[in-house]
């Protein structure tokens, strides 16, 4: 162990003797604050206008004035997205998702005022996040850092002179590994300490409910991503004749991983499960709503069909004599078919986001850069199933929203009188106000297990690389 | 304190060096000679566990070199033709990190005193090596050998493309180590500077030991005909 920190504190006092470490080490922390600040500012913004909005889209709500509830139905109601406090590291698919939706009877609209609708395609190709930062640029800099550390003392003669004080392969290796772990360290303490100081401060608000435990792991899974990069370049180092095979192999395996498999896969997944255009799915929806799941029950045949039902479940001759308002069931009936014939379509589409999903976690067991980038989204909390689980909670209350305004239309007016009754405030105060809060993290991380197996697997891969390599080494080949 | 028995490396078909048998006690300068590619640094290399002998055994102490790899080093010194040293370091920062890694530790002041020792300009002693000369950077070898006070040291080619003076001053410090009673075994191409400091002389040829004396027993000019009815066979 005393011999692994003296080769570390050797490499770490000759690296930051070396000008090209030090500015690479300054231009990274640089482009981490950059991309944190440029998060933060658009997560201020954006959380000022959503309180702003939501507060006035709640007060128009509740001083609507007197007003027939399926009318209030209609009239509606917006709900925003709020930004969690973590996305200002991770925009995820925030860009993509939307912020606000339009809540009414009848229909459920997409998500309004995506960020990535009216940005240029240079930008939709990858924002710089922190994330990004960390997750395709460190990796470089780790590159750099470590494609000599074998090479470098071989070509040098210094390799010699130290196997001959005798050292092993094992504690050389490890001694290197230690410093570039201790380097990267200190280049990212600044950055490390900035996420937690905001991730704390932002609990209130916030709508992600163990922040600061997601916090925690994203750093755990970082340190392992970026360790897996270290020890992999130390790897390749050890194996290497010369530090231009060396870099040359790294860079080789940079491009694989975090360019060409990530987007291959994204490819693939739509070409194998293709996802039909928001058109075509809403004008599927139409026509079930219209002629129902089968074809061939339209509306009119299913009133029928309610109205007898009640007409002998009440013993009644007519809809007029029903102790209640049969509009509001009828009403309350055409909604809750809309909602299945939604749930059916949104169900085939949700299944299609799933394969596609499922194609990139298998291709995470592969690449540790997917694996880390799934898990950094998840943990964010801008990944698609915080997004799914966001868009059922919306639509949720948009159902309840609705079916109490018709649940009071049938239990306070009367029949044929559509434009007689008008409810009142306190009517719409039995509306709560939307909240959200998103799945705590252990909840969603069992989404992730092949993600999380992935990063297992390539760190036991890595450990046995290592030691196989660091017995059978020779300072000289033959 | 350094036995070679019937110590043999091939490379495929090519042997590099063939059953190799030499000793050198405690106080011997045991000095290789040979044209290059005569199995001299392959010698040194075998000594040093740096590459598997195909047959036979290196022993250092008594000990063999390949089963006891980090026991044997603790005992040595190396120092090859061309001492390459971290260039971002002083020449004692470079001594203070080899050192440690052979478990010796020594104060600042120390450090100094061993370099002065080892003929080191003391304006250099913390200047970074990247502006040493060759001859200097040997000096730190030296030191080094004899901080880590090995009882052994193994030498390629120590003095080759050094001048004159740091040439005479290298062999002093050899002979320094001698009265400690190092035991030292040198690869060289220097019949002069075999005959003025080593003890033992030893000949090869394509990767055979053809001739093996004691220093005093040869002159100068016999020595260098031997040398040379070698390399002419």
């Amino acid at each position: 162990m005393r011999q692994v920190l003296l080769i570390a504190q050797k490499e770490i006092k000759v690296a930051l003797r070396e000008k090209l470490v030090v500015s690479m080490g300054a231009v990274t922390l640089l482009l981490l604050g950059v991309a944190l600040y440029a998060g933060y500012v658009s997560y201020q913004q954006q959380k000022e206008i959503i309180t702003k909005t939501q507060t006035e889209k709640r007060k128009e709500w509740l001083n609507q004035g007197d007003k027939h509830p399926h009318i209030a139905a209609h009239y509606g109601t917006f709900v925003f997205k709020s930004k969690t406090v973590l996305s200002l590291f991770d925009f995820g698919l925030d860009a993509y998702t939307g912020t606000s939706v339009y809540l009414e009877a009848h229909y459920q609209h997409g998500f309004m005022f995506r960020p990535a609708q009216d940005h240029t395609s240079m930008i939709r190709f990858g924002e710089l996040s922190a994330a990004l930062v960390l997750q395709v640029l460190v990796p470089l800099l780790i590159i750099f850092l470590a494609f000599g550390a074998f090479t470098r003392e071989r070509e040098s003669g210094t390799l010699k002179l130290l196997m001959s004080q005798g050292i092993s392969f094992r504690i050389l290796t490890w001694g290197k590994i230690v410093a570039y772990g201790i380097i990267l360290a200190v280049v990212l303490l600044p950055f490390v300490a900035g996420i937690f100081i905001l991730s704390v401060s932002g609990i209130r608000q916030e709508v992600i409910p163990d922040v600061a435990f997601r916090a925690l792991l994203l750093v755990l899974i970082y340190s392992v991503y970026l360790w897996l990069f270290i020890s992999f370049s130390v790897w390749i180092s050890l194996r290497s004749a010369t530090g231009r095979n060396a870099l040359l192999t790294l860079l080789a395996c940079w491009m694989f991983f975090a360019v060409l498999m990530p987007k291959t896969v994204a490819n693939l997944s739509e070409s194998f499960y293709s996802l039909p255009s928001m058109r075509e799915f809403r004008a599927r929806i139409q026509e079930d709503k219209r002629n129902g799941l089968d074809g061939k029950t339209p509306r009119s045949v299913r009133m029928a069909r309610l109205e007898k039902e009640y007409l002998e479940k009440y013993r009644v001759d007519s809809v007029q004599q029903l102790p209640f308002n049969f509009e509001g069931v009828s009403m309350q009936a055409g909604e809750e078919h809309g909602n299945k014939v939604y749930d059916h379509h949104l169900g085939k589409l949700r299944e299609t986001f799933h394969r596609q999903n499922r194609l990139s976690s298998i291709a995470s067991l592969f690449n540790p850069y997917l694996a880390v980038q799934h898990l950094s989204m998840a943990l964010s909390g801008t990944d698609m199933h915080t997004f799914i689980h966001f868009e059922e909670e919306v639509e949720g209350y948009r159902r309840e929203l609705v079916r109490k305004m018709n649940n009071d239309m049938a239990e306070n007016s009367r029949y044929g009188e559509f434009y007689g009754y008008k409810a009142q405030s306190d009517l719409w105060q039995e509306i709560d106000d939307f909240t959200y809060q998103t799945p705590t993290a252990p909840v969603l991380l069992q989404l992730y297990h092949l993600e999380i197996l992935s990063l297992l697997f390539w760190m036991m891969s890595v450990f046995v690389l290592l030691n196989y390599s660091n017995r059978k080494m020779k300072p000289l080949h033959g | 304190m350094l036995q070679a028995t019937n110590l043999t490396k091939k490379y495929g078909n090519f042997t590099a060096l063939n059953t190799l048998n030499l000793s050198v006690k405690e106080g011997d300068i045991f000095c290789l000679l040979g044209a290059n590619g005569a199995g001299k640094s392959t010698t040194i290399n075998l000594f040093l566990n740096f590459i598997d002998p195909s047959e036979g055994q290196a022993t250092i102490g008594s000990l063999d070199v390949t089963r006891y790899a980090k026991e044997t080093k603790q005992l040595l010194s190396y120092i090859p033709e061309n001492l390459m040293l971290y260039p971002n370091l002083s020449g004692l920062e470079n001594l203070d990190f080899f050192c440690g890694l052979g478990g010796k530790s020594y104060t600042k002041g120390q450090l100094e005193a061993l370099l002065k020792q080892s003929g080191l300009q003391p304006d250099f002693i913390h200047k970074r090596v990247g502006s040493y000369s060759k001859g200097m950077r040997q000096k730190v070898g030296i030191a080094l050998a004899t901080a880590r006070e090995a009882s052994v040291l193994l030498l390629d080619e120590p003095t080759s493309g050094l001048d004159p003076k740091a040439s005479n001053e290298f062999s002093e410090l050899l002979l320094g180590m001698k009265e400690k009673g190092v035991a030292t075994l040198m690869a060289t191409h220097d019949l002069f500077r075999a005959k003025d400091t080593g003890t033992h002389i030893g000949i090869m040829n394509e990767g055979v030991l053809v001739e093996q004396f004691e220093s005093g027993d040869v002159s100068f000019q016999d020595m260098e005909k031997l040398y040379l009815k070698h390399m002419h066979n």
